[in-house]
C-alpha cells in the first residue's frame, strides 16, 4: 500500500544576516520532516515571492521577519502582509536582536508575535519553540506530534 | 512601580548566566563586526555597553567586554540606528 506523506508546513523567513539564516535553518532541521523553511534576504524578496504564488496551493503557516533589514524592514513587511487579504491572518513573528518594548507593541498591534534572537546556544531551541508557538494550534500540534514520532 | 536600571558595576557583579539573561531581555542591539574570524556583537544596556565576543556565533560566547565609554561605538558607527538608541534612552530615564 502506498501512503502519501502529509504536506509540510511552510515557514517563510526574511533576514539580511546570512549567519542568522544559517542558525535558524539549522535549528529547524529537527523539524525538517514536517516543516519547509524558505528564506529571503529582505522584505521585498519575501513579498515578491508571495505575489507570485497561488494562495490556494501555497499557504505559509508562519512568517518570521527580522526587524532590521535593508530595502524593506520587518515592520513594514508585516504591515504590507496584513494588507494582503489571503495572508492577513497568517501568524507572523517579528524577530530581533533587541528587545525594544516599542517593537513588541508594534507586533502586538498587527496581531504578530515578537521574539528576541538567541544570545547563546541554550536559547536557540527554546526560541525556535517560542516561534512555533505562534503557529495555529492545528499546525503546532502537527509539527510537534509528527516530529516526536519521527525522532 | 518603576524598575531601577542596572548599573555597570551591578551588571559586572552578576553571575555570567544572569548577565546573559539580562542582556537578552533588555539589551538593545547596536551592531555586529568581525575581527580575526570572530563575530562580535555590541549591545547597549541601560547606560553602558556590552560587547559579546563569540567563539561560535549565537552559540558559544567566548567573553564579554563592558564599558560606559562611548569610544566602544567607534567600529559600529556606520551601523548605528540612532533613532532606536534614542528611543531606548528615553525609556530608561
Amino acid at each position: 500500500m502506498t501512503q502519501s506523506l502529509p504536506p509540510k508546513s511552510l515557514v517563510l523567513y526574511a533576514d539580511d544576516d546570512p549567519e542568522d539564516i544559517e542558525l535558524v535553518s539549522e535549528a529547524f532541521q529537527s523539524y525538517a520532516q514536517n516543516v519547509e523553511l524558505l528564506t529571503f534576504s529582505d522584505g521585498i524578496e519575501l513579498l515578491n515571492f508571495i505575489e507570485t504564488v497561488d494562495p490556494f496551493h501555497v499557504s505559509p503557516c508562519l512568517f518570521i521577519l527580522d526587524i532590521n533589514m535593508p530595502r524593506l524592514n520587518g515592520k513594514e513587511t508585516l504591515r504590507r502582509l496584513r494588507r494582503i487579504e489571503s495572508f492577513a491572518e497568517v501568524p507572523a513573528v517579528l524577530f530581533s536582536t533587541s528587545s525594544l518594548p516599542a517593537d513588541a507593541a508594534f507586533a502586538k498591534n498587527l496581531n504578530a508575535g515578537f521574539v528576541t534572537k538567541p544570545l547563546h546556544t541554550h536559547q536557540v531551541h527554546l526560541i525556535i519553540d517560542e516561534i512555533i508557538d505562534h503557529c495555529s494550534d492545528e499546525v503546532k500540534k502537527n509539527i510537534r506530534r509528527k516530529n516526536r514520532n519521527g525522532n | 512601580m518603576t524598575k531601577k536600571a542596572l548599573s555597570l558595576t551591578e551588571f559586572i557583579d552578576l553571575p555570567q548566566e544572569l548577565q546573559f539573561e539580562v542582556l537578552h531581555k533588555h539589551g538593545v542591539y547596536v551592531g555586529k563586526r568581525k575581527a580575526d574570524k570572530q563575530t562580535i556583537v555590541l549591545f547597549q544596556l541601560h547606560g553602558f555597553y556590552v560587547e559579546v565576543y563569540y567563539r561560535q556565533y549565537r552559540k558559544i560566547i567566548d567573553h564579554v567586554i563592558t564599558s560606559d565609554n562611548a569610544d566602544i561605538l567607534q567600529p559600529y558607527l556606520d551601523q548605528i540606528n540612532v533613532r532606536g538608541l534614542n528611543d531606548n534612552n528615553e525609556k530608561n530615564r
